[in-house]
């Protein structure tokens, strides 16, 4: 089973990737999935241990099977509650999120979503906060409150994160016990040309920070199934009605992205037009450029 | 597809495929455009892709006058296609030159035309030059559209009168590429058909069709539906024959770069006190007591996008440069107007305007710029206009009341009969409060009300005469309104000007130093090394000749700095102010 | 109170909270996960549905399932004067009831297809498109006709009706399964009507319209 891999990006072939929830799968049943454009089928055993392999006729999706009589495997992992795998050789460990591992957090897999868009574009959408009034009008924002304030976004020392802080946007309610907006604090880190983890003010305790991850498994440049995980300081509500929130910003931002274009989120300067709130984006796009990313994107022209 | 097919003009839509207040998503040869008709009637076909973060505009909002993207909210103006607003900077105006690609468009034989690519403007077509054409439903197919003309030439139909009766003989008159002229005839009845055949994309396209018979009512509809129904079916037999086929690999659509001064993080404005535009005085009228409306036209082309509270400078025939407000609400891009009032002690600029320059007159103006931007992320707002002061007030208020915010106009004024500009006053209705006749003593008072209760998120703008707007910082300043808080426009700086100390200007970027005489400006002599900044009244009241102070403690004399900017001591306006220290260092 | 078994991101349930909007019924939402949860699959909700669908309705112990079922109720209970579904006018409601029945072919497509793109649901997509499309191609003829002969709306009456409802959100979700409006501008223009009617509201993947130029 070696055919000539379909992305070839090495940068990419070379990560990790999330493909499912561990919540979502019954053991010892084979699932398929496509992975940069690879079919891929997995399965996990009866202690949750994940075993993967490019798709082949011996076993179809909904499949009995027994992971542990599965050749020619691909690179598993387990973290943050799904299965990610590895079509090349990994060149790194997956990038940590020490809360997830914090006592009285609440961990969930949100949903995961196909959206018809490159990886990238919804990174890109997930930094950004000038969209709440318009898009997550009397949620995320509301008109006249539009302002994105100055903030600050460096690339850390070793070259593997993309991180910006003292992000504050004004949120028509701030918190589950208050009545009035404010502005709410937010810092994002991008630690993988593919995922995002942003840290928010909660809703019911302003002093403690919610985590939300999104982990986007790249169907092919312009096709994706975004991971949505959500490490939270609320204990009141219920899964239900956090997911429901989850699902209602996701759906918002979805026909948005859908309806950009072109798909592929384009490297070259010149190819649209920021602005300081951008700053994010920008740094972004910067650090996708110097990593050598092609496989999503539109490089810039040499 | 041939290569004349972008230099030709094509129906991309039918004129009620454009109602008010909608925008349709049209394609011609893979370009994608947002189509939309402003409520003065003006179509607009733009690249359907807002140059911020490639959003379609199609699903925008056109709200009659702007095209609000739904993405950030970034708002487009009708006909000049240029941004507005941006809604994440609120206290910016956009500096830069923000434009929507946009296509040349024609309104005609109820169609919409345009070209990706002309040479000509829209030529006439003698086949559809008539009055009472019917418009045939648009049928799109998803074929190539040399397929489709091909078919079309055998498409069979029944003259208009003669609906229903035994077989009719079609017979092509005329085609091309992209257009087949049939005429059908029976018994003497007679009626002939233009269908055109717009390229959508390399398998896309739709046909167009108008008749030269117009029955009206019911017969009207069946002959709607005999034509809908036939060419249904032709639709569905050439798709039948597309399908067969490998289907076309779909024309890549090209998105032009932006100019490399937009890809980079806001520039300043170009310098020199320039005036890059013609215009002609369209309308010259009273537009209140003491005041002439001017409505400039661009001699050729559209005007640039301007944004509420921006300025021009006008070039006056006795050589004099002055500087107006324009007065008009968002999307009003056809002409700017502006209201120029008699100064009594004028040094001859108003009275040059009112008496010399008449309609027909060509001017030299320059591109707008605006000082003085209207914030939009206020719960509430007050304007507060005194006299002439009233135009850029007027221009903001039309644009926070266009887009439902809470605004009020308090418009102070000698009479109602020199209320300037009533009939754009009466837009406003309850959101104008005018204070008439008021001596200084109860003007003041009105305005210490109007300032006595400062609430969070609320904005205020004055503009006006001197002595007002010193009360109204003054009363401001009592109720601890902030510098961000209210703003001031002056149209005039009426301080005494000491202009008797000289002394010595570094700049750090240029890396030269040059000696400022008495009686010179700071603007004058860096202009006498050649080095151009932008200005416009050249007094201290725009600040379009800002610069940045890195060293040094400036003497402020303009009145366009508020009091903290003149704490501060970074910024300093050139034309009029100097310096206190022997030394300056600007960042130039 | 009326209690609403609802998914937020469902256009079945969406066209309930439209009705109860336009009608300004007050009601609770009990909110079921669909996606991921599959709780309409679970114990519980089969008590309460054993087709396994939302949305369902518990008006004060009365249990109706099917959302057009629940339109017909909601208009002839809520608004039995009003225009949504008028009781006194036996071809309109005949109109409406073909009209719904549509509205159940759009929802076997365009829905089944924004299920596949969005949530991975396995059936065949193509079908489901090409079937989205022949009923658009369909939808916006007769919508074209009617603003010939001076109709706004889905159904032969002044007003719009219960059927406007039932075709609205997954034609205005058809992109989310790939299904472009580009070639139904009539279509297009409905929408935009629709979003004018007052007291409209919004769900994820809907945006509201600008305001209509005043007359």
């Amino acid at each position: 089973m070696n055919a000539k891999p379909k992305c070839s990006d090495p940068v990419i072939l070379n990560l990790w990737h999330a493909i499912v929830a561990f919540a979502e799968l019954r053991p010892n049943t084979v699932y398929e999935t496509v992975l940069l454009e690879e079919p891929v089928s997995f399965a996990i055993d009866s202690a949750q241990t994940p075993v993967a392999w490019r798709s082949q006729p011996a076993y179809r999706a909904g499949d009995t099977v027994d992971p542990a009589r599965v050749a020619d495997r691909l690179l598993t992992l387990s973290a943050y509650g799904y299965v990610w795998i590895c079509l090349g050789t990994p060149a790194a460990d997956i990038f940590p999120i020490p809360e997830y591992f914090e006592a009285k957090r609440r961990n969930l897999n949100a949903a995961t979503i196909g959206v018809h868009v490159s990886a990238p574009r919804a990174i890109e959408n997930f930094l950004d906060m000038g969209h709440f009034p318009y898009v997550h009008t009397n949620i995320l924002g509301a008109e006249p409150h539009t302002e994105v304030k100055e903030y600050e976004v460096e690339i850390t020392p070793d070259g593997n994160e993309v991180v910006a802080t003292r992000c504050r946007f004004y949120q028509p309610k701030a918190s589950a016990a208050s009545t009035e907006g404010g502005d709410i604090e937010y810092v994002y880190r991008v630690p993988h040309p593919y995922c995002s983890v942003l840290y928010k003010t909660s809703h019911v305790d302003t002093a403690r920070l919610d985590v939300i991850g999104i982990f986007i498994q790249p169907i092919d440049q312009e096709h994706i199934r975004a991971h949505m995980l959500l490490c939270l300081v609320d204990e009141d509500n219920d899964d239900v009605a956090i997911r429901r929130f989850q699902l209602t910003i996701f759906g918002q931002d979805k026909p948005i992205l859908e309806n950009q274009f072109p798909r592929r989120l384009p490297l070259d300067p010149r190819a649209e037009t920021p602005i300081r709130a951008d700053k994010s984006s920008v740094a972004y796009r910067r650090w996708l450029a110097q990593k050598g990313v092609t496989y999503g994107v539109i490089p810039a022209a040499t | 597809m041939s290569e004349n097919a972008a230099s030709r003009w094509h129906p991309i839509a039918a004129a009620h495929d454009v109602p008010y207040r909608h925008v349709f998503h049209g394609q011609l040869l893979g370009r994608e455009f947002a189509v939309w008709r402003a409520d003065d009637g003006f179509v607009n076909v733009w690249e359907n892709r807002c140059l911020h973060r490639g959003v379609r505009l199609s699903i925008g909002i056109n709200d009659g006058r702007e095209l609000k993207c739904q993405y950030h909210g970034w708002r487009y103006s009708n006909r000049s296609a240029g941004c507005t607003y941006i809604p994440a900077h609120p206290a910016d105006a956009p500096a830069r030159t923000i434009t929507i690609r946009t296509y040349p468009v024609a309104e005609r034989y109820g169609f919409i035309w345009s070209c990706l690519d002309p040479v000509t403007e829209m030529p006439d077509i003698a086949a559809l030059d008539q009055k009472d054409l019917v418009l045939l439903r648009g049928i799109s197919v998803n074929a190539p559209a040399d397929w489709v003309i091909e078919r079309l030439k055998t498409y069979q139909f029944w003259p208009t009168n003669a609906l229903g009766e035994a077989a009719a003989e079609t017979v092509v008159e005329g085609s091309d590429e992209f257009c087949v002229t049939l005429r059908s005839s029976r018994n003497g009845a007679q009626t002939r058909a233009v269908l055109l055949v717009q390229p959508v994309d390399a398998g896309r396209s739709v046909i167009r069709g108008a008749l030269d018979a117009a029955p009206a009512g019911k017969e009207r509809i069946a002959v709607l539906r005999h034509h809908n129904e036939r060419l249904s079916a032709l639709r569905d037999e050439v798709e039948r024959q597309a399908a067969a086929q490998p289907a076309p690999i779909p024309i890549e659509p090209v998105y032009q770069p932006v100019t490399p001064e937009l890809a980079a993080m806001p520039e300043r404005a170009p310098p020199g006190r320039n005036a890059a535009l013609r215009v002609v005085v369209a309308r010259k009228w009273r537009a209140g007591e003491g005041v002439a409306g001017f409505e400039l036209r661009a001699v050729d082309g559209y005007l640039p996008t301007f944004q509420p509270g921006a300025h021009i400078d006008v070039h006056l025939p006795n050589g004099q440069v002055r500087q107006y407000s324009i007065v008009n609400a968002p999307g009003e891009t056809a002409s700017y107007v502006i209201g120029v009032k008699r100064e009594p002690d004028s040094k001859g600029g108003s009275q040059c305007l009112h008496e010399a320059v008449q309609e027909g007159d060509v001017l030299a103006i320059s591109e707008p710029r605006n000082n003085f931007p209207l914030r939009r992320n206020a719960t509430r707002t007050i304007f507060i206009a005194g006299g002439i002061g009233i135009t850029p007030l007027l221009a903001m208020a039309l644009a926070l009341h266009h887009s439902r915010f809470a605004y009020e106009l308090h418009y102070f004024s000698r009479s109602r009969d020199h209320f300037a500009f009533p009939e754009r006053l009466g837009v406003l209705g309850d959101n104008l409060k005018p204070h008439v006749n008021l001596s200084p003593e109860t003007t003041e008072a009105r305005i210490r009300e109007l300032l006595a209760v400062r609430r969070p998120r609320m904005q205020v703008y004055v503009c006006g005469p001197g002595p007002m707007l010193d009360v109204a910082r003054r009363i401001a300043a009592e109720h601890g309104w902030s510098d961000s808080e209210v703003r001031f426009e002056y149209f005039r700086n009426t301080r005494k000007l000491d202009d008797s100390t000289g002394f010595e200007v570094a700049l750090s970027r240029s890396c030269i130093t040059l000696a400022v005489s008495p009686g010179q400006s700071i603007l004058a002599a860096l202009r006498e090394r050649g080095i151009a900044i932008p200005s416009s009244c050249e007094q201290g009241a725009c600040g379009t000749c800002i610069a940045t102070v890195l060293e040094g403690e400036p003497d402020h004399q303009d009145v366009y700095l508020n009091d903290a900017e003149k704490r501060g001591g970074s910024r300093i306006i050139t034309c009029v102010s100097r310096a206190k220290s022997a030394r300056l260092i600007l960042d130039l | 109170m009326i209690r609403l078994y609802d998914y937020e991101l469902s256009g079945n349930c969406y066209k309930l909270r439209l009705l109860m909007s336009f009608l300004k019924v007050p009601y609770a939402v009990v909110p079921v996960d669909f996606y991921p949860g599959r709780q309409h699959k679970s114990e519980w909700f089969l008590r309460l549905n054993p087709l396994g669908q939302l949305p369902v309705i518990d008006d004060e112990g009365f249990v109706l399932r099917d959302s057009h079922a629940i339109l017909v109720y909601l208009a002839s209970r809520y608004d039995p004067a009003g225009p949504w579904y008028p009781l006194d006018k036996p071809a309109v409601l005949g109109d409406v009831g073909q009209w719904l029945a549509f509205g159940d072919s759009i929802t076997a497509t365009a829905s089944a297809a924004r299920l596949h793109d969005g949530m991975f649901y396995d059936l065949d997509i193509g079908a489901a498109r090409a079937g989205a499309h022949r009923l658009f191609r369909i939808l916006d003829e007769h919508l074209w006709f009617g603003e010939q002969e001076g109709r706004d709306w889905v159904c032969r009456a002044a007003h719009p009706t219960i059927a406007d409802i039932a075709c609205f959100p997954y034609v205005m979700l058809s992109e989310e399964g790939g299904i472009s409006r580009q070639d139904y501008p009539a279509i297009r223009r409905w929408c935009d009507r629709f979003k004018r009617i007052d007291n409209f509201i919004v769900m994820p993947g809907v945006f509201p319209a600008s305001h209509a130029l005043a007359a």
